[in-house]
């Protein structure tokens, strides 16, 4: 078996000519990549210091094609408006839930980004879009460049939105009893929920006429309102409507976001509801 | 097979193997530099000239010629990422700062990252027309970089791929931009220049004309027409003229920019070789169709002028509104002309204009004949009898003298469909006398 011996011999060295013959190839440089950070203004200074730092979320209020739907008709927000929204949004919402949730909350559990869009975005049907929340990872707020931070009302729809978005993704965390919701108001859910007034949503124990669309909407519509409205305001609510059957559902929705706090983060909701009614007040008169 | 063959099979393998594996790899060059060198070339050689025009950079933005006009933009880009700017969306034409970008995309592109007036062009809730619900004005803010021609600065919108270009800006340009509004009564016209507005297209040699159709301030849009062809043309304000777009080509050459004349109310735009265009006044007609053929026939049309709705027809000639205030003011004050309205081969076979009017006065009815002449595409309405209400046959009113002498006279009328409407879904018909004397009237057709 001579012949095998220098054949491995052969193999051997054919190999290591194979390995070695392309090692004189160009080594890299230096990084052609831009990887400067760009320039930081105050309002980025404040964004770091305000949500970066204490609650790892990024605040994206410049124009970013790939975090929008290009086919909607949006526009980034005034620079000058993006800083009110924020705080607004930071004393509502953030400050009421660390101070009944505990400082690291939201933190453990937020979307890890936040987008602002200055304009309206409006649907075709008429309706309005006044946020999104993707995969629990990101919110967009809409109309930010139409706030105004005295108008309780104006303040308290803008809220809204990140109220109702924030439930959505405490939903995806721990997931709410939706067979015992389900089973509340089973007739009333309707895709085209647009068609419908509030008042008529109310009378068939909807908290608004988006939670018609389906059960997930009806339970973040019935705890953001409950979250945006002052005690006063919701049993006012509640004592206009007619039907019986319709207060007992919304009394039953109420009930089943209260055990949902409790039990899925040991959160005590109407503190947490009276707290963010302090912080509205709060914004409303500074 | 034995097992020397084997290993000299595997030795050929292996020195084949070899032999490739070092062979040029090397893809052919088509460029001298690899792709991330040219991006970012390209991002160095786009904000450089962002940055290079002293006085920044205009941009008239047509964000779909189909069925808007354009938007004058002027830009003025600074080192530290900010852009001032003024636009002629609407009458605040002051100067606001925001921030801008160049960013990777599809390719490298200009995005204005933060609000101004460029944005207003995309504001879902605030749309000119109906059927732009939800899409504003179709605006958008991140321009793909195509390159410079000609020291202009070629982009094209992200969304539509509609194009924009930047022109160097002028300390004028600036101060000059509130007097685009002054524009718009000129480009909106009036009928004192002539009955009849048409464009005008000379190649030099030969001349091709058009009825330049009204203009809405809504979309800054219009339309110029011919017997066979209705094409939209979007309208951008100038100091001193208009802009058009999409350019009219003639002869190879690209006309967009129009000058006003306020002797007789044109516009012109001056190519070289003795090529033009020009937006006018006359009272000769631009276009002359066959459309007057339908009415000399069954089954029987009608056509009526109504003041309510046409009064302000810009297709009414001003003989035309002098005639009718005319009539209005020898009637008593409770009194107006309601219609003129012509009916056609009835079924009866007969055709008269009727004149009809508020108040409580009765319709007058003039019997008339139609005649043909096919030769200038001219319908004549030859004078019969007149009648009351009752059916009765009376003399001319003194009344309707003048402007019944206009739609009988004896040349006749040019009759014309319009391209466009007027207050109405109606089709609109003008009818104009054919001495071309400046007479025009608009009417609804009922069929």
């Amino acid at each position: 078996m001579k012949l095998l011996k220098y054949n491995k011999i052969l193999v051997l060295a054919l190999t290591s000519v194979l390995l070695f013959s392309c090692e004189h190839e160009e080594q890299p440089k230096e990084s052609q990549l831009d990887y400067t950070s760009p320039v930081q203004t105050n309002l980025d200074k404040w964004i770091t210091t305000n949500y970066l730092n204490p609650y790892n979320i990024n605040v994206q209020y410049k124009w970013n094609q790939n975090t929008v739907d290009n086919s909607r008709y949006l526009f980034p927000p005034t620079i000058d408006r993006v800083q009110p929204a924020l705080e607004i949004v930071q004393k509502i919402w953030l400050n009421s839930y660390a101070t009944i949730g505990g400082p690291d909350f939201v933190k453990k559990i937020s979307p890890r980004e936040i987008v602002l869009i200055g304009g309206v975005n409006l649907n075709s049907v008429g309706t309005r879009t006044l946020g999104l929340a993707e995969g629990g990872q990101r919110v967009t707020l809409f109309e930010t460049d139409y706030i105004e931070r005295t108008n309780r009302a104006n303040v308290t729809e803008f809220i809204h939105t990140i109220q109702h978005e924030y439930i959505h993704i405490l939903n995806q965390h721990k997931p709410f009893d939706e067979k015992a919701w389900g089973a509340i108001t089973p007739a009333g859910y309707a895709a085209d929920w647009y068609n419908y007034s509030i008042p008529v949503s109310n009378e068939i124990g909807f908290i608004t006429s988006y939670a018609r669309l389906n059960i997930n909407e009806d339970f973040a519509e019935t705890a953001a309102m409950i979250l945006i409205s002052t005690k006063a305001e919701y049993a006012t609510f509640l004592s206009k409507i007619k039907s019986p059957t319709a207060l007992a559902a919304l009394k039953a929705k109420e009930a089943l976001v209260v055990k949902y706090f409790k039990e899925a983060y040991e959160m005590d909701f109407y503190a947490l509801r009276d707290e963010a009614e302090k912080n509205t007040t709060a914004v409303i008169n500074n | 097979m034995k097992m020397k063959n084997i290993y000299k099979y595997l030795i050929a393998g292996i020195l084949v193997l070899q032999l490739s594996a070092c062979s040029n790899t090397d893809a052919e060059q088509l460029f001298d530099e690899n792709p991330t060198t040219r991006l970012n070339n390209q991002k160095s050689e786009l904000n450089d000239a962002l940055l290079s025009s002293q006085f920044g950079w205009k941009a008239v933005y047509f964000t779909d010629n189909t069925v808007l006009g354009g938007y004058t933009h002027l830009f003025k880009f600074a080192q530290d990422g900010t852009v001032e700017m003024a636009s002629d969306f609407d009458t605040d034409t002051n100067i606001y700062k925001s921030e801008y970008a160049i960013q990777l995309g599809s390719t490298v592109s200009l995005v204005f990252t933060t609000a101004n007036r460029i944005h207003l062009l995309s504001e879902s809730d605030n749309y000119p027309i109906a059927s732009l619900r939800a899409k504003g004005y179709l605006g958008d803010f991140q321009f793909l970089y195509y390159g410079q021609e000609n020291g202009d600065i070629v982009f094209k919108a992200n969304r539509n791929k509609q194009e924009i270009r930047f022109v160097k800006a002028t300390a004028q340009d600036w101060a000059d931009l509130p007097k685009n509004f002054l524009m718009i009564p000129n480009i909106i016209g009036k009928n004192a220049f002539g009955a009849n507005r048409g464009l005008e297209i000379v190649d030099g040699t030969n001349k091709k004309t058009y009825d330049f159709n009204p203009f809405s301030t809504i979309t800054r849009s219009t339309s110029y027409s011919d017997a066979s062809a209705n094409n939209v043309l979007g309208i951008g304000y100038a100091p001193n003229g208009l802009v058009v777009s999409p350019a009219i080509v003639v002869g190879g050459q690209k006309l967009s920019n129009f000058v006003y004349n306020n002797t007789d109310g044109s516009f012109t735009a001056t190519g070289t070789n003795g090529i033009s265009a020009s937006i006018k006044y006359s009272n000769i007609p631009f276009v002359i169709t066959d459309d007057y053929k339908v009415m000399l026939k069954s089954p029987s049309t009608a056509y009526g002028y109504i003041a309510a709705n046409l009064a302000t027809a810009p297709t009414n000639s001003a003989l035309c509104n002098a005639l009718l205030n005319e009539i209005n003011n020898n009637l008593p004050s409770t009194q107006k002309v309601n219609r003129v309205q012509f009916t056609f081969n009835d079924a009866n076979g007969d055709s008269y204009i009727a004149y009809t009017f508020t108040g409580g006065k009765t319709t007058i009815y003039h019997n008339i004949t139609l005649k043909e002449d096919a030769a200038n595409k001219i319908l004549q309405l030859i004078s019969g009898t007149w009648e009351n209400n009752l059916g009765q046959t009376i003399p001319e009113p003194d009344l309707l003298k003048k402007i019944d002498a206009e739609l009988t006279n004896s040349k006749g009328l040019y009759a014309k469909k319009e391209a466009f409407t007027f207050n109405a879904s109606n089709k609109l018909y003008t009818f104009a006398n054919a001495n071309n004397n400046g007479f025009r009237l608009t009417t609804y057709a009922f069929q």
